[in-house]
């Protein structure tokens, strides 16, 4: 059996990727990418906690949040298409017509 | 029963005023008649009062709350009655020479509409019962007359007379509110009991022993300030003779009737006070009795007809002041001493200018140099003009006569009292002038040949009759009221209208701290003792008087014998001090208002664009400063904000566990 901290170890290092890409990319694709590495870290912890513990909350909630993971990711490829139509770029660094 | 329906006496030329301004574009004659219908049928009510509480002991009082401890209230007792009356009369007289008059004008609805609603605040003024209704009214009063002086704004000059007339007023009407609420606050620190309508008469009169003496006099003071700016006395006399610039009917109603009788009135509506104040008094003695030399001396020089009576207006008004003002030396009497003079007044002056509008609607002009001979055309103007000059000047027996000798007579009590002998002798000196004026006015109009190619044509009878009716009360009132009596039973009637109110009169001289006199020793001792040194000083203003008309037949007459040139030449000092009317123009314009006002003024705008406004600009642009430095850290960069979150994040987490490290420690 995996011992629990490796789990935990990836989750982190997952998490940590995630988000030194959401911090440093600028391209919407990217950053939608890195959303889902940060989700996806979450869900890790919550199959393994759940495992280790007999309890399976936590493998359900699991789904809930793959099933959220999925329509987020609708929206906001849906965005970003139609951001890509009126733009011409993903580069989020250029939309910002209704900055300041 | 009359009584109960005083309201309307008010709310009829209101409801004129409301008729004519929404209605009179449409109606023939611009409306006139329902002014002239509303302000007679004031006159109808005031008779019908008066026969209702004359001569018995009663005075009509109705009141009603409006806030705090203010009322709004009807109060009618000898003094108002006569007011009343004659506000009425007078004023229907002249509306109904209005109709005449300003037929064909195109702001004829304008007109009768203010006309009416000048009436109804005189009348409103006069029988306020408490002193904030009469401040009310005494606003709208000069309002209407700002409005009214400057009908033909148009005219640059009318609109800035208007103005003048406005503002010089409202120097005084400052000080008659800081007079009101300095009473105020003193009568509040009596401690009435609650639910005492503070500002009402009676509790004024009711209360004035317990106001301490000084405060007294500064109330006395303000009030009169109040009284000298509305009543055009010395100082602020400057914009009566400009209001000429308004239709003549419009002077004759504010030198009559309306707008400077109210100052009078409010010096003898507030009379006990101003007797509980006896510096106040003789201050109003002197200033009165020095308006009216001063103003007089300025009539003799003006060319203007309606100036010359302008200038004949200040003096009489002086003359009133005075006689309330030497009422210090002989009591209460003197409220009806002055009033008589400013009912006989009203007529004969209301008179005079309308005989002068009667006299430019035919000449078409108003200099006196351009008319002459008008006597031939114009028979009844002339006549009437002349019982008015008559009265003006006192001749014996017209009613100007027994006004003006019972305040001369009055002023020499008080110089006899050893009050000083100024106010006599310039009342004295003013008799002469009057005279001189007067008939030089009449003799130049009328008299002579035509100097000028002007229409001859007599006015129309609905000019003429207000005219012919003026005229014969003019003429005829003093004697109805003083041959074969005592004593004229209007000053017994007016004079006692204090009692009415419990005021006694001997207790507010004590708190005065003035010499009491009884009224039987100021008798007993220029009376009977000097029974010839009496009689010449009756005989004394007749024979001024006399001799004034005497002078000026004798310069400006058919019967010349002198010519002006020969006691004065252009270049004579006293003449040139006369027509520039005292530098007066040059001191208050000029000098006080250019540059001094202005003056302040540009410091004043100064500190307010430097120290005020500065101020705010300052904090206002530290404000907007800071703020745009602080807005570059909303970059509209989602990256930028979650490097904020997570760097906020760490530093939570890395306080949280050196807290809990601390708590394990």
């Amino acid at each position: 059996m995996v011992p629990l901290v490796l789990y935990v170890l990836l989750a982190s290092a997952m998490f940590t990727i995630g988000l030194y890409g959401l911090m440093t990319q600028r391209n919407g694709i990217k950053l939608m990418m890195c959303v889902e590495i940060l989700l996806n870290s979450a869900n890790i912890n919550l199959v393994a906690f759940s495992s280790y513990l007999p309890n399976q909350n936590g493998q359900v909630f699991a789904l809930f949040s793959i099933a959220l993971a999925a329509a987020e990711a609708g929206v906001g490829f849906a965005i970003l298409i139609t951001l890509y139509r009126l733009y011409g770029t993903i580069e989020l660094d250029n939309i910002n017509s209704l900055r300041w | 029963m009359y009584s109960d329906y005083a309201y309307l006496i008010v709310a009829l030329p209101i409801l004129a005023f409301v008729l004519t301004i929404f209605l009179g574009w449409h109606l023939p004659k611009g409306g006139g008649f329902f002014t002239v219908l509303a302000t007679f049928a004031g006159f109808i009510l005031s008779f019908g009062i008066l026969r209702e509480i004359y001569p018995t002991n009663i005075i009509v009082h109705q009141s009603t709350h409006w806030f705090a401890n203010f009322n709004v209230g009807i109060l009618i007792d000898p003094l108002a009655i006569v007011m009343l009356l004659m506000v009425t009369f007078v004023c229907t007289m002249i509306h109904t020479y209005a109709l005449g008059y300003m037929d064909g004008d195109p702001g004829l609805a304008r007109y009768f509409a203010e006309a009416g609603l000048f009436t109804a605040a005189m009348l409103g003024l006069v029988y306020a019962d408490n002193l904030l209704q009469l401040f009310i009214f005494w606003e709208l009063v000069g309002l209407c007359s700002y409005l009214l002086i400057g009908f033909w704004y148009r005219k640059p000059s009318a609109a800035s007379a208007a103005k003048k007339a406005f503002l010089v007023t409202r120097v005084g009407d400052v000080m008659f509110l800081a007079g009101i609420v300095l009473l105020y606050t003193n009568m509040m620190r009596i401690g009435l009991p609650e639910g005492t309508y503070v500002l009402q008469f009676q509790t004024i009169y009711d209360n004035l022993v317990n106001i301490p003496p000084d405060q007294l006099t500064w109330i006395a003071l303000l009030l009169f300030g109040g009284a000298v700016g509305k009543s055009g006395q010395f100082p602020l006399h400057v914009w009566l003779p400009d209001a000429m610039e308004g239709p003549t009917t419009v002077s004759a109603m504010i030198h009559a009737a309306t707008m400077v009788t109210a100052g009078v009135y409010l010096v003898a509506r507030m009379f006990p006070l101003f007797y509980a104040a006896p510096h106040a008094l003789t201050v109003v003695a002197l200033i009165g009795a020095f308006t009216a030399l001063f103003a007089a001396t300025m009539g003799i020089v003006m060319f203007d007809i309606k100036r010359v009576l302008a200038y004949s207006t200040v003096s009489q008004l002086g003359y009133m002041m005075a006689g309330l003002g030497v009422g210090a030396a002989v009591g209460a009497g003197a409220v009806g001493v002055g009033m008589f003079h400013l009912i006989g007044h009203s007529f004969f002056k209301a008179l005079l200018f309308l005989c002068a509008g009667s006299v430019i609607h035919a000449v078409g002009t108003n200099d006196m140099r351009e008319m002459g001979g008008v006597l031939k055309s114009m028979k009844w103007t002339s006549l009437t003009m002349l019982a008015g000059s008559l009265t003006l000047v006192g001749f014996p027996l017209t009613t100007g006569f027994f006004s003006k000798e019972e305040i001369i007579v009055k002023a020499f009590e008080y110089g006899t009292l050893g009050n000083g002998w100024l106010p006599y002798i310039f009342v004295l000196v003013a008799v002469l002038l009057t005279a001189i004026y007067t008939f030089r006015l009449w003799f130049l109009t009328f008299d002579g040949e035509p100097r000028s190619d002007y229409h001859k044509h007599e006015s129309p009878w609905v000019m003429l009759g207000p005219l012919v009716i003026l005229a014969l009360f003019a003429l005829f009132m003093g004697v109805g009221l003083n041959v074969g009596q005592d004593e004229n039973p209007f000053y017994t009637y007016v004079g006692n209208n204090f009692d009415h109110y419990g005021v006694d009169f001997e207790e507010l001289a004590v708190v005065g701290g003035h010499q009491v006199v009884h009224e039987a020793e100021a008798h007993g001792e220029s009376g009977e003792s000097h029974g010839i040194f009496h009689t010449i000083i009756h005989l004394l203003p007749i024979v001024f008087g006399v001799g004034g008309i005497l002078i000026a037949a004798l310069f400006y007459s058919r019967w010349k014998r002198f010519d002006s040139s020969m006691i004065t030449t252009e270049r004579d000092p006293l003449r040139h001090l006369l027509l520039k009317r005292y530098y007066q123009n040059e001191i208050y314009t000029l000098w006080f208002a250019e540059k001094v006002v202005y003056g302040l003024s540009l410091l004043f705008n100064m500190i307010d664009l430097k120290v005020v406004d500065g101020t705010v600009n300052k904090i206002s642009e530290l404000l907007v400063g800071f703020g745009g430095s602080v807005r570059k850290l909303q970059t509209g960069m989602i990256q930028n904000y979650i490097t904020a979150i997570v760097l906020g994040l760490a530093v939570l987490l890395i306080l949280i566990q050196l807290t809990i490290m601390e708590v394990a420690i």
